[in-house]
C-alpha cells in the first residue's frame, strides 16, 4: 500500500461524524485529507488543493454530488470516488456514467474504502501496458493488436464479441464499467437484440478463462456489480468485496 | 261513465228483446231469467254498482213491458207483486256476488303482479354482489313491465349530486323537466299519492318539453336519501296506478335497504381490515425491534468495553472486539436493507429490471459475495449441466440468496452443511435450492414461512432469532420477477427452500453456446 501513500485526498461528506471518522482514518493511514461539508465547498476546494483523489457523498445538503462530478470533469481525469446508499442503484449509475470510477456503499466500513481508495490511485498511475500495446493483468495478457488472449502463456479462444467485451473490461481495470457503458463500446449506441445477452457473454469468457487457469490464480477477475455493471479487479484487490453485497 | 251507461242500457236493451222473443214465439209466461243474465254479465263486466243499477233498471222494465197492465207500473195481478220483488230481490242478490267476485279476481291480479315485481327485484338484489349491480336488472323489469316507458335508478355519493347508476334507456343520460311528479307516501292506510313539485335540483337544462310526464320516487336510508327511482310514462296514461306505485315504491325501498347494507358491510370490511393489518404491524414491530436490538446489545457491549478505561485489553481482544462491531453492524444494515425492500414491495413500488442471466454465475457470484454470513459452514454447489439462461433481477437475485443464506446461518449451528444447486422443472423454469442440514421447520409452518402476518409460532428446532422478514422479502423479490418460491424438508436433513425462476425466452443472435452451461 505505498502507492498511495503520499496522495491527497478531498473528502466531500456533509455527516460530521462519518467525516470525522473516515478523516482519521485515512490520514492514520498515511493520506493527506482535505475536507468539505457541501458541493460549494467541495469545488472551491477541489480548486485550491487539486487532491490525487475525491471520496464524494452524493446526498449533499446544497446541490447534488453529481454537480460536483460534473464540474471536477469538465477540468480534468482525477479519480472519483462515490459514497451511495444501497437503494439507489440509478444514482450509482448515472454517477459512473457521469465520470465517477467508483462507488463505495453506505453503510461501508473504513477498510472496503481504502480498498477501493487504493485500486483507483494505482489505477491512476497509469495503465499496466506492455511495450508492445499488450495489457498483462496477473496472469492475464490481453494483446489488442493481434487480438490475442492468453492466461499464463495458455490461449484462449475467444470468438470477436467476447474479446471486446473483455477489451473494456479490462481497459478500465480496477473500475465499475456499467452495462450501458460496456454495451456502448462494444455495441455501439444502436445496440441490437443479441446485447441482451451482456451478461451471458461475461459467463462464457470467465469459463473460458477458467478453463485456461487450472490454478485458478485469476479466480473473481471479474466481479460483479448487481445491477450496476462490471469490475475487473487489479492484482493486490485483496478485499474483493464491495459494499453492494451487504 | 258513458261508456259504462252505454253498456247497462245495451244489456236491458238485449234482454228486453229476448225476454219478448221467448214470452211471444215460446209462449212461456215468465222469462224474466234473461235480465237476471244482464245483470250477471254487467257485474262481471263492469262490477258491482253497475250490475245493480242494471237490476233496478231490468225490475222496472219488466213491469212495465210485460206486467199488466202493459206500458205503465201498475201491477193487476197481486200473485205478479210477489215475482216482481223476487225478481229485484235475486237481481240485486247476482249482481253483487258476480261484481264482487270480478273485484276479487282484479284484486288478486294485481297483487300477483306486485308480487312477482317485488320477488324479481328482491332476486336481483340477492345474486347481486352489490346493490349497484342489481339495478340493472331493475330498471329493466320496470319497462319490460311497463310501469314506464323509460326507467332508471340515480344514487348520490356522500353529498354530491344524483347520478344515473342504471338505466332502461338509450345510450343519452335522461333528461329530467324542473317540473315532475313525486310520489307522497301517505301516513296510515291512505295510498300514495303522485303530487307535481318544481324541483330544479334534478333538472336536466336541455330538458325539452316532450308528451311524457316524468316520475320520481326518492330511495330513503337511514343514512338519509340516497338517490331516486325514475320513470317517465306517456302523458295520455296518467300517473302510475296504485299497484304500480307501491311496485315503485318497494323497489325504492328494497334498494336503500340493499345500499345501507352494503354500506355497513363496506365499513366492516375496512375495519376488519385495519384490525388486521394493525395487529400484523405489531407483530412485526414486535419482532423487528426484536432484531434491531440484539446486534445493538452486542455492538454497545463491545464500544463500552473498548472504551473503558479500566479495562486491560490486549491487542488481540480489542481487534476482536472491533470485528464483532463491524460483524453486528453489518447485520443491522441488511436488516434496515430487508425493511425497506419490505415496505417497498408492499407499496408495490419496487420494480425489477430483469435481465438474461447465467444461473452458474448468479450463484458463485452470491456465494463469492455473502461467504462471510456462512461463517465457515461448508457450502457444496451443484449446477445441474446446459441449463438455459434465466430473466432475473441481478439485484433482487443477489438479495434473494443473501437472505437465503443469512437465514440459514440464523437458524443451524456452525459446522452445518449447507447446499446450492440448480436444476430444471418444467421447460421453463429454473429451480434454485438452497438447503441446510439443520433441525428444519416443522411441515405444518412450512406455509408461513414465506409469510408476514400474525404472531408465528417459533419454528420447531430452530433458534428463535430472526423476525422472517428476510424469508418474506424472498417471496416478495422473487414474485417481483415473475418466479415463485416454496419451503420443503431437505434431503440433507434441514430446510430446503426452492426458488423458480422464468428461462430466458430464445433471442435472434443469442451467443454461441448460450444455452449451454458447461464450458
Amino acid at each position: 500500500m505505498t502507492e498511495g501513500a503520499a496522495a491527497s485526498v478531498l473528502l466531500v461528506e456533509d455527516d460530521i461524524a462519518t467525516r470525522a471518522e473516515v478523516t482519521t482514518f485515512l490520514r492514520a493511514r498515511g493520506l493527506r485529507v482535505t475536507e468539505a461539508a457541501d458541493a460549494r465547498s467541495a469545488v472551491l476546494a477541489w480548486q485550491g488543493a487539486r487532491p490525487d483523489i475525491v471520496v464524494l457523498d452524493l446526498g449533499l445538503p446544497d446541490v447534488d454530488g453529481l454537480t460536483v462530478i460534473r464540474r471536477v470533469r469538465r477540468e480534468a481525469t482525477t479519480p472519483i470516488l462515490v459514497l451511495s446508499a444501497r437503494d439507489r442503484e440509478a444514482s450509482k449509475i448515472e454517477a459512473l456514467e457521469l465520470g465517477a470510477d467508483d462507488y463505495v456503499t453506505k453503510p461501508f466500513s473504513t477498510g472496503e474504502l481504502l480498498a477501493r481508495l487504493h485500486a483507483l490511485l494505482r489505477r491512476a498511475a497509469g495503465p499496466a501496458a506492455e511495450s508492445d500495446g499488450a495489457v498483462r493483468l496477473g496472469s492475464l495478457r490481453l494483446d489488442v493488436a493481434r487480438h490475442e488472449v492468453t492466461v499464463g502463456g495458455r490461449p484462449v479462444h475467444l470468438t470477436p464479441r467476447e474479446f471486446e467485451v473483455l477489451k473494456v473490461l479490462v481497459g478500465h481495470a480496477g473500475r465499475v464499467v456499467t452495462h450501458g457503458r460496456l454495451l456502448r463500446a462494444v455495441w455501439g449506441t444502436a445496440y441490437g437484440e443479441e446485447a441482451h445477452y451482456i451478461h451471458v457473454y461475461v459467463s462464457q469468457i470467465r469459463r473460458k478463462l477458467a478453463a485456461a487457469d487450472p490454478d485458478g490464480d485469476l479466480g473473481g477477475l471479474i466481479h460483479a456489480e448487481p445491477g450496476v455493471g462490471y469490475r475487473v479487479m487489479l492484482p493486490g484487490d485483496g478485499d474483493r468485496r464491495t459494499g453492494a453485497g451487504t | 261513465m258513458a261508456l259504462a251507461a252505454a253498456a247497462i242500457v245495451a244489456a236491458l236493451v238485449v234482454a228486453t228483446l229476448a225476454v219478448a222473443a221467448v214470452e211471444s214465439w215460446a209462449g212461456i209466461t215468465d222469462a224474466s231469467a234473461a235480465y237476471l243474465l244482464a245483470v250477471v254479465a254487467v257485474a262481471v263486466w263492469l262490477g258491482t254498482v253497475a250490475a245493480v243499477i242494471t237490476a233496478v233498471g231490468a225490475f222496472f222494465l219488466y213491469n212495465a213491458l210485460f206486467i199488466e197492465p202493459i206500458g205503465t207500473l201498475l201491477v193487476s195481478d197481486p200473485r205478479e207483486w210477489l215475482n216482481l220483488l223476487l225478481f229485484l230481490f235475486l237481481g240485486l242478490v247476482v249482481g253483487q256476488l258476480a261484481g264482487r267476485q270480478r273485484e276479487r279476481a282484479e284484486s288478486a291480479l294485481l297483487r300477483e303482479r306486485q308480487a312477482r315485481a317485488l320477488y324479481e327485484v328482491s332476486r336481483a338484489l340477492a345474486a347481486a354482489s352489490s346493490a349497484r349491480e342489481a339495478l340493472p336488472a331493475i330498471v329493466g323489469m320496470l319497462s319490460s313491465d311497463r310501469v314506464g316507458s323509460r326507467a332508471w335508478i340515480s344514487l348520490s355519493d356522500a353529498a354530491g349530486p344524483e347520478r344515473p347508476a342504471a338505466d332502461s334507456g338509450g345510450p343519452a343520460a335522461p333528461a329530467v323537466p324542473a317540473s315532475h311528479r313525486v310520489v307522497r307516501r301517505a301516513a296510515g292506510n291512505e295510498p300514495p299519492a303522485w303530487v307535481r313539485v318544481h324541483d330544479p335540483r334534478y333538472a336536466h337544462p336541455g330538458a325539452a318539453p316532450s308528451a311524457e310526464d316524468t316520475y320520481r320516487v326518492p330511495i330513503e336510508s337511514p343514512g338519509g336519501s340516497r338517490g331516486s327511482v325514475w320513470v317517465t310514462r306517456p302523458r295520455s296514461a296518467g300517473p302510475p296506478g296504485r299497484g304500480d306505485t307501491r311496485v315503485l315504491l318497494s323497489i325504492a325501498d328494497q334498494v336503500g335497504q340493499a345500499l345501507e347494507r352494503d354500506r355497513l358491510a363496506e365499513q366492516a370490511v375496512s375495519a376488519a381490515v385495519a384490525r388486521r393489518s394493525e395487529a400484523a404491524k405489531t407483530a412485526l414491530l414486535d419482532s423487528v425491534a426484536h432484531d434491531l436490538r440484539t446486534p445493538l446489545a452486542a455492538i454497545r457491549a463491545a464500544a463500552g468495553s473498548l472504551a473503558d478505561p479500566e479495562a486491560q485489553l490486549d491487542g488481540g481482544e480489542r481487534l476482536a472486539r472491533a470485528a464483532a462491531i463491524d460483524r453486528d453492524a453489518a447485520r443491522l444494515s441488511r436488516l434496515v436493507t430487508n425493511l425497506l425492500d419490505l415496505s417497498r414491495l408492499e407499496g408495490g413500488d419496487l420494480r425489477g429490471r430483469p435481465a438474461i442471466m447465467v444461473v452458474e454465475d448468479l450463484i458463485a457470484d452470491a456465494v463469492d459475495r455473502h461467504a462471510d454470513l456462512l461463517a465457515g459452514r461448508p457450502v457444496t454447489v451443484e449446477v445441474a449441466e446446459g441449463l438455459p439462461p434465466v430473466v432475473v433481477d441481478a439485484v433482487f437475485i443477489d438479495q434473494v440468496l443473501a437472505n437465503l443464506l443469512e437465514n440459514v446461518a440464523a437458524h443451524t449451528p456452525a459446522g452445518t452443511a449447507v447446499r446450492i444447486s440448480a436444476s430444471m422443472v418444467g421447460d421453463d423454469r429454473v429451480r434454485v435450492t438452497v438447503e441446510d442440514a439443520g433441525a428444519g421447520v416443522a411441515e405444518a409452518a412450512l406455509a408461513s414461512l414465506f409469510v408476514r402476518a400474525g404472531p408465528r409460532p417459533a419454528p420447531a428446532g430452530r433458534g428463535g432469532r430472526g423476525s422472517g422478514i428476510g424469508l418474506v422479502v424472498v417471496r416478495g423479490l422473487v414474485e417481483a420477477m415473475g418466479g415463485t418460491v416454496s419451503a420443503a424438508r431437505s434431503a440433507l436433513g434441514g430446510l430446503r427452500v426452492d426458488v423458480d425462476v422464468p428461462v430466458a425466452p430464445a433471442v435472434i443472435g443469442a451467443p454461441e453456446g448460450a444455452g449451454q452451461g458447461g464450458p
